[in-house]
């Protein structure tokens, strides 16, 4: 979305481009939008560490689904991804065009496999009976992770958008670099809450016999 | 750029040449009329828009609550029936905050702040249109509600399949403003999502949605502007108070409008997909949303409030001839507000058991933002004391607002002792106390900004006449209409209740109360009739017809499209006043003239972006309806979304050249980095 | 928006680039160690409270290594880093006032547990 005052290229009051300003506005906003969300999670996993009762009747907990193997994956691939990231905007800088398109190439791969991988998640979490609908546990954790997982996927369209943009040949100097690590940016930013999300609600579910929240269980459960 | 090249800097853009953009479709450049309003980029044909908008939902709202008073006027009314009750008094809350008062606001931003800071345009111009139709739409899909309802009540529907499986039937939201869950929300267990009230709640939902995504918009653009694109000299502490609030404002709304989208989200699901986030019968915590729902809630109130603050810090100096006293307090005050607003919002919810320890601490925090207030209305005495008082339109407005505000601060200081709150909780205590804030302040400060912008925006003069009566007329039936309900709501009248039986001392007063509320209603007509009549027809007046203080006044009115025909160069605070009666506080960067003015193209794309809300706007609640097939609407929308914003995107910025008169080769202040 | 009348980029600010370059590469392994040593903690007979802490710091260092390397805050203008700043600590301090005031204690769980 470039911009008229911005392309002009017209200095700015505090030297800072206004699609950088307005990119980070928008993170500082999504902050409270994921903070929302996390915090939803948490505070019903602190009421009810139990879990959630599958179609069966079986009382079911949450360590019986994560796979750690499987979310290390994917959160070392959206780290990796990120790296990428990074490099192509360096790229983008130096004017090097094909080292930006191989880049960004990879992170849209790294970030299809993360999608993949969420896909594969939720089937299986399906699978084993936690839905959106018999459950808080089942609202609160596809909720939170599936936005997120539309932001990664608003992402890789963004930059499959901007791979193929840069075969036009419009893509270049001052400005092509700016979008590119205003697109770069937002990227970064998923994945920062993909740092939080996977401690704060993966990592700590392994702590002590019922994960962190397990304490709050009543000994009935236990 | 390689589009510049095309232009030679023109006089009108009507001389332009027919221009393609990078998609090869003709730029609407040069389109006059409908088309020139409808992809206008220029941000004060926005501001116009808006103000339009947000005027005619005040009439709506207003008719709403005339409905709830007539109601109201004897005891054991039947009026309307207690099920249309619900959806008026929910339809005007709503409609007055997210589509009159906020979009007045946004009206005078748009307006205002490029030429208070002194620049051509907004950062974004593109994503101002977008804001602006996203608002238009979402208001729109919110009073829908009103058509379908209006439908079901006339027996179209009666017909459908989808119509006889409806267990609830209020297609107009019918929750209160704040949609408290479980009423908003569902029960039942696995999933069943029974729910409490009909559609109306997702039209609410949506509609709440849009108009958070184009306020979340509009926002992030004017924090941009105002941080980025101020002229030389215009430091920030040398910004108009109004440019002020602004940036306040604006900031608490990207970091306030979160909360209720991933609230409303999360209604969504538990309405559309089963899910159990508010869902009692599940282990859902319905108070979560009343938590969700105040931390916006309570930045919400200072959303509405500093705006017309900052109007009034502009309008006082005016009229006293005095700068105003205590900028640099003014400022603070506003912001330590804005700050102090986000730790407030458990006062809401006093009643529903905190514990002692956050009760008392949410008492003592919602003490100590009464005292920025006062702070800022001492000084605002300040400016008025020993100053050259005019009583023009406006300054009696803005007198007005001091006067009502502060009687709505002593009772809002009220609420903050918790115990006193308990008992004032869902009285009509609070509905006095409210509207004496959001009317007797926001609304009078409104309305000071708008007859005192006037002449600047449309060249002409309001009827002063006319326009001193409407005001006596607003402000007497303004007290009438909520003086009493204090009293009512200490003897012990319940809000949002359609009727009351005879015999509880309450007769007299709301009887009084409805009266006030038709002579507000025939006030605000005449005073926004007045405008209207003057934006046509009123007389022509000067540049600067009140001996204005601001940048803005230094510009011919109308306001040409450029703003400045040369950038203007600042060494001052107040430095159109300054520079008309002291030493020379204006200069100009040698910019403009033959070489011309760089401005952006116009285009239909921000508009056929928004438009992708009308189909998820219509497809959501007509999902909840069961109307099949209305799941292909949701999807549509996100298509037409991605696609405005795509060939947006691709378009290219585009912009052309217009010649501005010479330049008058004004040179810098000598002061202008100092300070 | 084409590149071609705009200077190329000068020495010293390639030099800047490839200086930064080799600080992402540090910074990805050091992103990918320390992921690895999240998920070994989370095994180690250690008591929950101190798991939890170095849990803690870590995801943190992570989360702010990515902002002010990845992202660029460290070499750009101080103003963004505050306004993402006030997103954040505002985000924290809300929602940690939030998570304590739903206790256990006042609400009664055993129906759905």
């Amino acid at each position: 979305m470039s911009d008229h005052a911005a392309a002009h290229e017209a200095p700015t009051s505090t030297g800072i481009d206004h699609k950088k300003l307005i990119m980070w506005l928008f993170l500082a906003s999504d902050c409270m939008f994921f903070g929302t969300l996390i915090s939803t999670h948490l505070l019903y996993r602190k009421l009810f560490p139990a879990g959630f009762t599958d179609a069966e009747g079986h009382q079911r907990f949450i360590q019986d689904l994560f796979s750690i193997e499987l979310t290390s994956f994917s959160t070392f691939i959206l780290l990796m991804s990120s790296f990428l990231m990074a490099l192509a905007v360096s790229a983008m800088h130096k004017g090097q065009l094909k080292s930006f398109r191989r880049n960004v190439l990879g992170v849209i791969i790294f970030g299809l496999i993360f999608l993949g991988c969420q896909v594969f998640e939720f089937t299986h979490f399906y699978h084993k009976g936690l839905t959106i609908q018999n459950s808080v546990l089942g609202s609160t954790f596809y909720v939170l992770t599936g936005t997120h997982g539309t932001h990664v996927a608003i992402g890789v369209l963004w930059l499959i958008l901007l791979y193929f943009y840069s075969f036009t040949g419009k893509l270049g100097g001052h400005m092509g670099a700016l979008d590119v690590e205003v697109a770069g940016l937002y990227w970064h930013f998923v994945d920062i809450v993909w740092i939080i999300i996977f401690t704060a609600v993966y990592l700590v579910e392994y702590l002590g016999p019922y994960g962190i929240w397990g304490s709050g269980l009543p000994a009935v459960v236990k | 750029m390689s589009h510049d090249s095309h232009h030679a800097p023109v006089a009108c853009k009507t001389e332009l040449a027919p221009e393609r953009s990078d998609l090869g479709l003709y730029r609407p450049d040069r389109a006059t009329g409908w088309t020139d309003w409808l992809t206008t980029v220029d941000h004060k044909k926005i501001g116009i828009m808006y103000g339009a908008f947000a005027m005619m939902y005040f009439l709506i709202g207003g008719v709403e609550a005339l409905a709830i008073r007539t109601q109201l006027a004897r005891p054991d009314n039947d009026f309307v029936t207690a099920r249309m009750y619900n959806q008026l008094f929910t339809m005007h809350g709503t409609t007055m905050i997210f589509l009159g008062v906020m979009p007045l606001s946004a009206a005078f931003f748009n307006f205002l702040v490029p030429l208070q800071v002194g620049a051509r345009d907004v950062a974004f111009p593109r994503l101002n249109a977008f804001s602006l139709w996203t608002f238009v739409f979402g208001a729109f899909v919110l009073n829908a509600s009103w058509l379908f309802e209006f439908g079901h009540l006339a027996g179209w529907f009666d017909s459908f399949a989808w119509h006889k499986a409806l267990v609830y039937t209020d297609f107009a939201p019918a929750n209160g403003w704040f949609s408290y869950a479980p009423l908003s929300g569902t029960f039942g267990a696995n999933g069943q999502a029974l729910r409490f009230t009909g559609v109306g709640t997702d039209f609410w939902i949506i509609g709440i949605q849009i108009l958070g995504v184009a306020s979340l918009a509009a926002s992030f653009n004017f924090i941009c502007t105002i941080i980025n694109m101020r002229a030389k000299g215009m430091t920030m502490m040398r910004l108009p108070v109004f440019t002020w609030m602004t940036l306040v404002t604006s900031v608490l709304i990207i970091l306030a409008f979160p909360a209720i989208t991933v609230a409303l989200i999360e209604l969504m699901f538990d309405r559309a997909f089963g899910a159990n986030f508010f869902n009692p019968s599940a282990g859902g915590q319905p108070v979560l949303w009343q938590h969700l729902f105040w931390i916006f809630g309570h930045p919400e109130v200072y959303i509405l409030v500093l705006p017309a603050m900052g109007i009034v810090s502009e309008v006082l100096p005016t009229f006293t001839g005095k700068s105003l006293f205590g900028y640099p307090i003014i400022v603070f005050s506003g912001a330590v507000i804005g700050f102090l607003g986000f730790a407030v919002w458990s006062h809401h919810m006093f009643t529903t058991g905190l514990g002692p320890v956050p009760t008392a601490a949410f008492s003592l925090l919602t003490m100590a933002i009464a005292v920025p207030t006062g702070v800022k209305i001492f000084n605002w005495l300040g400016t008025i004391w020993g100053g050259r008082i005019r009583f023009t339109p406006p300054m009696v407005l803005a007198l007005g607002f001091i006067w009502m505000f502060m009687c709505g601060g002593f009772s809002g200081v009220m609420h903050s002792s918790a115990p006193a709150d308990s008992q004032q909780q869902d009285s009509y205590f609070v509905i006095a106390h409210f509207h004496y804030v959001l009317l007797g302040g926001v609304l009078l400060g409104l309305m000071a900004g708008l007859y005192f912008w006037f002449p600047k925006i449309f060249g002409r003069m309001p009827n002063a006449p006319v326009a001193y009566l409407g005001s006596a007329l607003v402000i007497l039936g303004f007290n009438l209409a909520f003086g009493p309900m204090h009293y009512l709501g200490l003897a012990g009248q319940p809000r949002r209740t359609h009727t009351y039986h005879a015999g509880n001392g309450w007769e007299t007063w709301n009887f009084v109360a409805t009266i006030g509320a038709y002579v507000l209603g025939i006030g605000v007509v005449i005073v926004f009739g007045n405008l209207v009549w003057t934006a046509f027809r009123g007389k022509k007046c000067g540049n600067d017809p009140w001996d204005g203080r601001t940048l803005e006044w230094s510009l011919p009115s109308p306001v040409p499209e450029y703003n400045f025909a040369q950038a203007p160069v600042v060494a001052s605070r107040d430095a159109y006043f300054e520079h008309k009666h002291g030493a020379k506080k204006i200069g100009a960067e040698n910019d403009g003239g033959e070489a011309g003015v760089h401005m952006p193209s116009q285009s239909w794309m921000p508009m056929l972006a928004s438009a992708g809300f009308l189909f998820i706007g219509f497809g959501m609640p007509m999902m909840a309806m069961g109307i099949p097939h209305a799941g292909w609407l949701v999807i549509t929308g996100l298509g037409v979304l991605f696609l405005g914003i795509w060939l947006w995107a691709l378009e290219g910025p585009g912009g052309y050249m217009l010649k501005t008169p010479a330049p008058s080769g004004a040179p810098a202040p000598a002061e202008t980095v100092a300070h | 928006m084409s590149s071609s009348h705009e200077a190329a980029p000068s020495k010293a600010f390639l030099a800047e680039e490839v200086r930064r370059y080799h600080h992402f590469i540090v910074l990805a392994l050091w992103l990918a160690v320390v992921t690895g040593a999240e998920i070994v903690l989370i095994y180690l007979p250690l008591p929950t409270a101190v798991i939890f802490t170095i849990l803690t710091l870590m995801s943190a260092g992570k989360f702010f290594a990515v902002i002010l390397w990845f992202m660029h805050l460290i070499y750009d203008k101080r103003l963004l880093f505050w306004c993402f700043l006030a997103g954040l600590v505002l985000a924290f301090a809300t929602y940690a006032a939030v998570l304590c005031l739903f206790s256990v204690e006042r609400i009664d769980t055993r129906w759905f547990s």
